[in-house]
């Protein structure tokens, strides 16, 4: 059965009429076309599908879709700056050399802006409890993590 | 998959109406472990019941004793000052649940429900004697958690009741408690998993509980080794007897993850190095 919900992604207010026994990432990939958001394991393994959910880092392959009723949600694509311009994540990301293969990267863009939103200073032991639920197979995690401290310090410079 | 109904009631009372109208119904928390096998096809339900946003689920009292609602998400606790202050030991063992992503929806009522021999703050709250509020209705238990598992996967709780509240007698300030856990990595299940609290005075073992994760069908007490240790001077004697009581205390299977044979013997280990942990 489909039921209407209405939620916040990416700072626009929506309703939309959804099948009940859809997930989150079902919702964001098949019906608003969001397809920056991955789906790896499909349960709750590798954090390819994290995305934001009232500030919080949620896997959106384990969260049912009709959960997002009055909530907010911020996916990859609500990152970009004006003109589409990457943000200062997605650019450390990039200038560090921390995208391979490049799937792992949009949930682990995600779970580093949930932890830079709360704590622009991060250590090394922060930023690894916070990327430990997303997989990388391709790079490791050195550049990664170099690439959110890189992010951090331009964050801090700017606020 | 087959397609199954969602319904996400505002109160406890429209959990149980909803509950009885839909038998083959299941209740949903944060979803970790029941989405996992609605998707995998061991659970076919008509329908996913939400008890996500109940009110009455949420609240976490730190009084005469804790009062911890079922349906607090592990970030929530680890997050509560004063559940880090009175029940240390029970945040040491939420922080090693699953990544971030999991204990940001997971909640303790789930992880308690779900009856999985190695659901991590099990063995935390075995040694605190936690008690365990069941409700349907106006039916109201509260079951010592020691008895509430009866195997992996089952309790003693009825297809109607939930789990609304864990609650917790406040230890007393001489305590320590300390929980330990192996998984292949961080955000593994657990291999095996010890919680061990002590009330000691210099080398005197006044109090002692010890619980084990992941050894057993269920999560449990080693009853034995406690009685070995309580009211004794601890030497380092006494220390190895109870890394062997341990390891003969527990039933642990082989599977995909280890050998019943290591599991014993990380059992003892970490038996042996919580009980001199708490000692010095």
């Amino acid at each position: 059965m489909k039921r209407e919900i209405s939620f916040n992604v990416n700072s626009q207010q929506m309703k939309l009429e959804v099948e009940s026994h859809l997930r989150l990432i079902d919702l964001i990939r098949d019906q608003l076309g969001l397809t920056g958001t991955k789906e790896g394991c499909g349960e709750g393994e590798c954090g390819a599908c994290t995305v934001i959910v009232d500030g919080k880092a949620v896997n959106a392959c384990l969260y049912p879709a009709l959960e997002l009723e009055g909530r907010t949600l911020i996916t990859i694509e609500g990152l970009l700056e004006e003109e589409n311009k990457p943000s200062v994540i997605q650019k450390a990301f990039i200038d560090n050399g921390a995208v391979q293969c490049g799937f792992c990267s949009p949930g682990m863009i995600m779970s580093t802006k949930a932890l830079l939103d709360k704590n622009n200073d991060p250590s090394d032991e922060e930023i690894r409890i916070a990327l430990l639920g997303n997989l990388c197979r391709c790079t490791g995690y050195v550049q990664i993590v170099e690439s959110v401290k890189a992010a951090a310090s331009q964050i801090r410079r700017k606020s | 998959m087959k397609k199954f109904e969602f319904y996400k009631p505002k109160s406890l009372t429209e959990v149980w109406e909803l509950k009885e109208m839909i038998p083959n119904s299941r209740y949903i928390a944060g979803g970790t472990d029941v989405m996992v096998k609605v998707k995998s096809g061991l659970l076919v339900p008509d329908a996913l019941i939400s008890l996500r946003d109940i009110p009455e689920l949420k609240n976490i009292t730190v009084g005469e004793n804790i009062h911890i609602g079922a349906g607090s998400t592990i970030s929530e606790l680890i997050d509560n000052e004063q559940l880090q202050t009175s029940v240390p030991v029970l945040i040491q063992a939420a922080k090693r649940i699953g990544s971030l992503q999991i204990r940001n929806v997971a909640t303790i009522g789930g992880n308690i429900g779900n009856c999985s021999p190695c659901a991590d703050t099990a063995p935390a709250l075995l040694v605190l004697e936690a008690r365990v509020v069941v409700r349907s209705g106006k039916n109201i238990r509260e079951i010592p958690l020691q008895n509430f598992f009866t195997g992996p996967g089952a309790s003693c709780l009825t297809s109607q009741e939930i789990v609304v509240e864990i609650i917790i007698d406040i230890p007393n300030t001489k305590t320590k408690a300390i929980s330990m856990k192996k998984g292949r990595v961080q955000l593994d299940l657990a291999l095996a998993s010890v919680a061990v609290l002590m009330e000691t005075d210099g080398n005197f073992c006044k109090k002692v509980r010890i619980a084990a994760g992941s050894v057993a069908p269920v999560p449990l007490r080693l009853i034995e080794v406690e009685k070995l240790l309580e009211n004794s001077e601890i030497t380092e004697e006494k220390i190895k007897e109870a890394q062997q009581i341990a390891m003969k205390s527990v039933s642990p299977i082989s599977d995909v993850r280890t050998t019943a044979d290591y599991r014993c013997q990380l059992v003892g280990v970490y038996v042996k190095k919580s009980i001199q942990s708490l000692i010095n």
